[in-house]
């Protein structure tokens, strides 16, 4: 066959297919497919079609089927420890011998000029630490007595120093801490991991939340959010004491076998439903559905601590059928080896005002160190010896930090000591997870006011979180109103001076 | 003024390539509308020298503002200059030439032209990407390009503080522009007689003074600040690196001494033993095999799918497999098949809790590309174990609550990259470690069993009335 005849018929073939495309198909396919190339390019560091990709995956699958990350991550799964309040960064890991001598003394002008605390008003006197500090470890980070056992553990640790955020009240600074932004509607953290990882257990969610200390967190349960991430993303609250899931439990007279038949039946009708309209969130339904079913014989078995031996009890400091942190974490440990990939604990009570005796940053802050030291401790230790730290990365943190001055509320002295909201710089730490063992970053001026060195948002945090997690922050996107929405939006870089 | 100078330079390297293209493109016409065929193209020469000549003078003038930014060695920007300058004039001569008619002095004149241009250019790409950078990357010599190998510290105390703590810090943040290959600055970090030189602006180290050495303080200014160094977009000096680089200034910036021999306080030792422990601190990552592998059975992978297993590659853009089988407490000769089939991809595996058989032994044997391996809590005998001996890629074995005995796990002699082993519940204890040792030889064992010291504090709250 001669060249020109071969051109004759890509000719013909080329001719034909235009036949067939409409102008109307041409509108509808070139405004996507073009559009979308044009951003895509223009945009250049968000592989929006990378995304697309990811959103087909998710209509024509299981939502929650385990994905590849962008590139080999080292954690597998993430358990959150969230201090809600904000601990006192002066009494445990920041430790300003300078501040100690300027105990009781009037507040510096320049300290307070131009800023804005949540309740201190005039000029407050400085507070110097009120605990006793060493150094621990071959690392030599610096613990107070107020943890006396996670300190024999500081060689597994990298502390972050100098964190900063730009918000002094609760709940838009935790927005912020697990979803990026201080505005309410944004995917939290947990549900962007599972979005892009899927769960490694088909009989468990992706993403559990415990709360404990009492209440939930200022912020409420928009922190463990979907966003406008489809909903099957969105964090699922457990409760440790009683049914672990509320409504789990089918009610009398209904066998399992009639339980699997109205899902089978309900999601027929759904699956129509989805064929008319495409709304993915029917999907998500779906799925969550089927995720209930499997969770009625899978949750109570995980979420039961009663069969753990006794000296993990002795470890962890449990006591089974209560409401405890420490009974939070042993449930993370066994959701993480179940194959769950993003625990998130939520603690209440940290915020050290020193209005109560139970928030006095001597007191109260004491106690509530010691409602979690032997926890977390054990937690990091149980994780190692069972080869699962190595791949399960431990976050500890706040949502800010905690002023050098003694707050004076409304300009009165309070009964108790305690220490405003400070957004300028607090410590959180990270474990696990392909970290670097026993190291800081960050540096606080002499009297742990401002950072001086290695400043980290949380942005930072949530990139390096992704990072370890195998994604490219710039990457796991999300297309919504128009745009690609990711965790760090604009921000946030991978703070590789921990990373192992 | 300045300000409004700096911006016009920056346009220089955008328009210089109007010249050289217009130009060349002008010189081409000229040769070839010798020929009959494309005689006409003669009408478009005076047009072609123009506009040549005209941006060759714009690019002159954006030069010259350039030239004022310093940052670049002067001998090359004055050679670069001069030669910029004569194509502005040799092009314009070209254009009046061709306008009047001399033909013969126009077509010598512009195979002048061409040589000027391509030294000009050349200069200017020297300028721009430092010396040698047409070889760079080209000849198999180490040429421009520099091999960060950084030395192994094993005590930091007895190193040599210029040579293994600082050079080390210079080669890896300075000298891509303060080398051998480029002098921004006119200074040079590659040896110690440059850095006691200084650059254009003088000693850049005072020693004992890190605050006043123009060194130190260029690191310290706002990432933001034209001066700060290393430049913005470059990778930056750690806050470690600059605590060593101040510390070292401030003793003295000694280019002989042994870190021993130098006070240390604050958190300088810390930093040392960070960098020695370097090696001894690294945290186990799990690698993939180097070599690529095809992609594996899609039929098999969602076999397994549907049997339960959580099957999924490692990465995007690799083709290894990772599967978790958590869900499932025992295997099928159909799932030994399906492993089979995908036996070159699977490098990760995870079976907690799995009842062995044989045949599930010989299966996982089979996967020789094995790097991770979690059996934790399975109920696996040491013979099922010995048939595991294939897996010689393996680098992480949990059998963490199995029943397995010293005698048995001592049979797997070709694991010898293993280097994490959890032995955690097993009657293995540490007084095997040595017999251990001597069959994977790179391993890091745990035996678990951590204890927690019982405080009195741990249950005790703290109450108003114990203090004051």
């Amino acid at each position: 066959m001669s060249k020109r005849s071969n051109k004759n018929i890509i000719q013909e073939a080329n001719l034909q297919t235009s036949h067939q495309i409409t102008r109307k198909y041409f509108f509808k396919e070139c405004f996507s497919g073009i559009g979308a190339m044009a951003l895509g390019s223009m945009v250049g560091g968000c592989d929006w079609l990378g995304s697309k990709d990811r959103l087909d995956q998710f209509v024509n699958s299981n939502p929650l089927m385990a994905q590849a990350p962008h590139f080999i991550g080292k954690a597998k799964s993430v358990i959150y420890l969230h201090m809600a309040g904000a601990p006192s960064q002066l009494e445990l890991f920041d430790y300003k011998p300078e501040l100690l001598k300027l105990d009781g003394q009037d507040c510096p002008q320049s300290l307070l000029e131009g800023k804005k605390f949540a309740f201190i008003r005039g000029v407050p006197k400085m507070l110097g630490p009120q605990a006793i500090f060493k150094q621990r470890g071959q690392s030599g980070a610096w613990i107070s007595d107020n943890l006396p056992h996670l300190a024999t553990v500081a060689d597994e640790i990298s502390f972050l120093k100098a964190v900063q955020t730009d918000q002094f009240n609760h709940g838009p600074a935790q927005l912020l801490m697990h979803t990026g932004s201080a505005r309410l509607g944004r995917p939290s953290i947990g549900a962007w991991a599972t979005y892009g990882l899927g769960s490694e257990n088909s009989n468990l969610p992706g993403f559990v939340v415990l709360t404990s200390g009492g209440n939930n967190p200022d912020a409420g349960k928009s922190v463990w959010g979907n966003g406008f991430l489809p909903s099957v993303y969105q964090g699922v609250q457990c409760r440790s004491e009683g049914d672990p899931v509320l409504f789990l439990k089918d009610p009398a007279g209904i066998d399992r076998d009639l339980r699997k038949a109205s899902i089978d039946a309900i999601n027929e009708a759904n699956q129509l439903t989805y064929n008319e309209f495409k709304d993915p969130e029917t999907i998500a339904r779906m799925a969550q559905y089927e995720m209930a079913f499997k969770m009625q014989i899978s949750v109570p078995d995980v979420m039961n601590i009663n069969d753990e031996p006794a000296y993990i009890h002795e470890m962890y400091g449990t006591q089974p059928g209560t409401t405890s942190f420490a009974n939070n974490v042993l449930l993370a440990r066994k959701l993480v080896e179940k194959g769950v990939r993003f625990v998130q604990l939520f603690d209440w009570g940290w915020d050290s005002h020193g209005t109560d005796v139970k928030n006095a940053v001597d007191i109260g802050l004491v106690n509530k160190c010691r409602s979690i030291d032997k926890p977390i401790t054990a937690l990091l230790l149980d994780l190692k010896q069972r080869g699962l730290l190595d791949e399960t990365l431990v976050v500890w943190g706040g949502e800010f930090g905690r002023t050098p001055m003694q707050e004076n509320r409304d300009g009165k002295t309070l009964p108790f000591k305690g220490r405003d909201h400070h957004t300028e710089a607090f410590t959180t730490w990270m474990a696990g997870g392909g970290i670097k063992q026993g190291t800081s970053f960050g540096e606080t001026d002499e009297i742990g006011y401002s950072a001086i060195s290695g400043k980290v948002t949380a942005h930072d945090m949530q990139a390096t979180i992704l990072n370890q997690l195998g994604f490219d922050h710039e990457k796991l996107v999300y297309p919504f109103q128009g745009r690609s929405f990711r965790l760090t939006d604009v921000h946030g870089r991978v703070i590789n001076e921990i990373v192992a | 003024m300045e300000t409004i100078i700096n911006f016009i330079g920056h346009f220089h390297p955008v328009l210089v390539h109007l010249p050289i293209g217009i130009l060349l493109f002008a010189i081409l016409m000229q040769l070839i509308s010798k020929w009959e065929k494309f005689n006409q193209l003669t009408n478009a020469l005076p047009l072609a020298y123009l506009l040549g000549a005209i941006s060759a003078v714009f690019s002159c003038f954006t030069g010259l503002a350039l030239a004022n930014n310093g940052d670049h060695d002067a001998d090359l920007i004055f050679k670069h200059q001069w030669l910029g300058i004569s194509v502005a004039v040799i092009s314009l001569t070209g254009y009046y030439l061709i306008k009047i008619n001399k033909t013969v002095y126009s077509k010598w004149l512009s195979y002048f032209l061409l040589l000027l241009i391509i030294l000009t250019g050349h200069l200017g790409g020297t300028l721009t990407h430092g010396t040698g950078y047409l070889t760079t990357g080209v000849s198999k010599e180490e040429g421009g390009l520099i091999k960060n190998d950084k030395p192994i510290i094993t005590n930091a105390q007895e190193a040599l503080v210029y040579k293994d703590i600082i050079q080390p810090i210079l080669k890896d943040k300075c000298y891509g522009c303060h080398s051998a290959i480029k002098q921004k600055g006119k200074l040079r970090l590659d040896e110690k007689e440059w850095i006691l030189k200084g650059g254009e602006d003088g000693i850049i180290i005072h020693a004992g003074e890190a605050m006043t050495s123009t060194i130190y303080k260029n690191i310290l200014l706002d990432p933001v600040d034209e001066q700060h160094m290393p430049p913005k977009g470059k990778p930056q000096i750690t806050d470690q690196e600059r605590m060593l680089l101040e510390w070292w200034i401030n003793t003295g910036a000694s280019f002989e001494k042994k870190v021993k021999e130098l006070p240390q306080t604050n958190s300088i030792p810390n930093i040392l033993l960070a960098l020695q422990n370097n090696n001894v601190n690294k945290v186990e990552v799990i690698s993939i095999p180097e070599k690529e592998v095809a992609p594996a059975d899609e039929k098999a992978i969602n076999a397994l799918k549907n049997k339960g297993v959580t099957i999924v590659n490692v990465a995007l853009n690799s083709n290894y497999l990772n599967a978790n089988f958590i869900t499932l407490s025992h295997t099928s000769d159909t799932i030994h098949d399906l492993i089979g089939d995908i036996k070159e991809n699977l490098v990760w595996i995870k079976m907690p809790g799995m009842q062995f058989t044989d045949a599930l032994s010989e299966a996982i044997a089979g996967c020789t590309s094995l790097t991770r391996l979690s059996i934790n809590n399975a109920r696996i005998s040491d013979e099922q174990l010995s048939k595991l001996n294939s897996l010689n890629e393996l680098q992480y074995l949990n059998l963490v609550n199995t029943k397995i005995t010293l005698a048995g796990l001592l049979k797997l002699t070709n694991l010898k990259k293993l280097n994490q082993l959890y032995l955690g519940q097993t009657s293995i204890t540490v007084e095997g470690l040595n017999k251990i040792k001597s069959v994977f030889p790179n391993v890091k064992v745990d035996f678990g069993n951590y204890q927690i010291e019982k405080l009195i504090t741990d249950t005790q709250l703290v109450k108003v009335t114990e203090k004051k």
